[in-house]
């Protein structure tokens, strides 16, 4: 008899009731499409910040390699040392190569040749535009990139054979893309590792790693942090422009979205209890009746309790699912992705809305002064 | 023969009106009683102390062994569920609710519902085909019948009738009046407040109240047993 009574209660007020629900719903639906969004933003955002490439570098101590001399008398690090290291914490997460560098000459120019694992080079510098193909083998001996500066300097093009030599020692590879990065990389020629170690007579020497962490800076800095205990005798440094700006940007959209949600709440919660209010105040005759008829305040206000629990529920579950359409809209709108809708979200909006509508119920309170024998005269 | 209404003394102040005053007489199992007086001379007030929704200022009002003046809140509930059928002037019945639905109510709140029981009450006041209807698809004195069903389903010790033929038209004043007299011949105890003479006759005792008291031609009556 309860839910059956429950039941019709809810078709009995079916009008009114529309309101509370059209506003639950709506409730839900932004909070939802917020709360996707709050799971969805730290992936997002790793995934953009990741596109700004390595966030990690270990190099030589500064004590041993001075800046201004660096490409000319560079400290170097120990090859197989860093990458035991760094094949210890791999994962798909975490993009590394080693980098080597020299100043080569090649038709009577310097230029920088940089040696490193030519397959990699793709995944930490997502943002580097080339004409041509990238190298998928990692110790490609006969291709290389070069950047366009280097390119237009040395009249290179796609295909075009180029002869590096460094003091006695001759390389050559053919270009088979050419680079444009906006930055350094453009005056630069990247060929296998092997192969830069061989033309400068460097075996097992590298002059950087790079990695790129995806992850949340906390994560990064964790990463960092455990490559650093691991390798006292090097450095290990994230680079704190991409890091920090990613946290504080995340902070700054939890904070909005947290503020957006707790206000959407208040909201939800006043219309509701508007409603209610209205609701009750017409239940007054049915109230009275049910004490006459014997019915404790405790199972009269059960009944109300159970319609607003139901009108929650409903108008979560309803606007959860909206909001999983909304969040993917607005991955697709703000970050060129959609966010997919995470299944605690439904759970989590159900659980809220309840909450909201059994707050917005309050005014239900006041059925537990109705007086039957007044209310049964008409006043 | 056993006393199921003893009323001793009985006061009601509204402020500084005086509903009831100093009202005594007592009624056994399986009278028929008519109230009957103007308006605001205490009938109603009597009714809702009986019926357990209002609480004496003093004396006693004692129905089938519970004195209804010492119950609290969550006793005086308990009463009206177990020992008390109402059947109100204007029916209130609650809207949304089918008959058979609406004489479930009052099962759900005595104890547990029994909907084969509920429809059989239906059926005895003659609304076999009714029970799904909702109360505005019944007339007055259909919805008046569903009242009398709910009033009866939980079998209880007194029936309070206020007025319960005051907005029917004739015909359905017959079926009220007649169903009454079949309870009574059931031998249930019914106080039952009416206007009109020609069924205050019916009852076994008359009990004429003015100003709050019984009337004084009537006040040796209301002491008299049938």
């Amino acid at each position: 008899m309860f839910w059956r009574l429950v039941f019709q209660l809810l078709r009995g007020s079916r009008a009114r009731l529309t309101v509370a629900i059209l506003a639950l719903v709506s409730g839900a639906a932004v909070i939802s499409g917020l709360l996707n969004l709050d799971f969805g933003v730290e992936y997002q955002l790793t995934q953009q910040f990741r596109a700004l490439g390595a966030n990690i570098v270990v190099t030589p101590q500064p004590a041993e390699s001075a800046p201004e001399s660096a490409l000319t008398n560079p400290a170097l690090m120990h090859e197989g040392v860093v990458l035991s290291h760094l094949q210890q914490i791999a994962s798909p997460n975490i993009s590394y190569a080693p980098f080597a560098y020299v100043v080569a000459r090649s038709q009577g120019t310097a230029v920088v040749a940089v040696g490193t694992w030519l397959d990699e080079l793709r995944i930490l510098n997502p943002t580097w535009k080339l004409q041509g193909n990238w190298i998928s083998a990692r110790n490609d001996q006969t291709r290389c990139l070069v950047g366009r500066n280097a390119a237009t300097q040395l009249h290179l093009t796609m295909g075009s054979p180029l002869q590096l030599q460094y003091l006695t020692r001759h390389s050559e590879c053919t270009v088979a893309g050419i680079v444009n990065s906006g930055a350094a990389d453009d005056d630069q020629i990247f060929m296998s590792l092997q192969a830069l170690q061989t033309l400068a007579d460097l075996p097992g020497k590298i002059s950087v790693a790079q990695l790129s962490v995806s992850g949340n800076p906390k994560l990064i800095a964790g990463v960092a942090s455990q490559l650093s205990a691991a390798l006292p005798q090097l450095q290990v440094r994230p680079i704190r422009e991409v890091t920090d700006a990613e946290g504080a940007l995340l902070g700054r959209i939890r904070l909005l979205i947290v503020s957006m949600i707790i206000l959407i709440l208040v909201l939800t919660a006043l219309c509701v209890l508007a409603t209610m209010a209205a609701l009750a105040m017409e239940r007054r005759a049915d109230i009275g009746l049910m004490k006459a008829l014997g019915g404790s305040i405790s199972r009269i206000v059960g009944f109300f309790v159970a319609e607003v629990g139901v009108l929650g529920a409903a108008g979560g579950l309803i606007g959860a699912l909206l909001g999983a359409a909304l969040s993917y809209w607005m991955g697709l709108r703000v970050f060129g992705a959609a966010i997919p809708p995470r299944w605690e979200v439904f759970p989590l909006t159900i659980v809220l809305m309840t909450i909201v509508a059994m707050a917005g119920a309050l005014p239900l309170r006041m059925l537990g002064e109705v007086k039957p024998a007044i209310i049964l005269r008409g006043e | 023969m056993s006393t199921v209404v003893q009323i001793e003394n009985l006061r009601k102040d509204f402020g500084r009106v005086c509903a009831l005053d100093g009202v005594s007489f007592e009624i056994e199992e399986g009278e028929w009683i008519a109230i009957m007086g103007p308006s605001g001379s205490g009938k109603t007030t009597l009714i809702n102390i009986l019926g357990g929704l209002d609480t004496p200022t003093s004396g006693r009002a004692i129905v089938d062994g519970v004195d209804v003046g010492r119950l609290d809140e969550s006793g005086l509930t308990r009463f009206r569920a177990e020992k008390i059928g109402f059947v109100f002037q204007q029916f209130h019945l609650v809207s949304y609710l089918t008959a058979v639905e609406n004489v479930m109510l009052a099962q759900y709140f005595h104890s547990t519902t029994d909907e084969k029981e509920a429809r059989q009450a239906l059926e005895r006041v003659g609304l076999g085909d009714r029970l799904e209807h909702v109360p505005s698809q019944l007339s007055g004195g259909e919805q008046q019948r569903v009242a009398v069903a709910r009033a009866l389903i939980n079998h209880p010790k007194l029936i309070l009738a206020d007025e319960p033929t005051g907005n029917l038209d004739e015909a359905n004043e017959k079926i009220v009046i007649d169903l009454l007299r079949e309870l009574h011949a059931e031998r249930r105890t019914i106080l039952m407040v009416t206007h009109a003479p020609s069924i205050g006759s019916l009852a076994d005792r008359r009990i004429d109240f003015s100003h709050g008291r019984l009337a004084p031609s009537m006040a040796s009556l209301a002491s008299e047993r049938p």
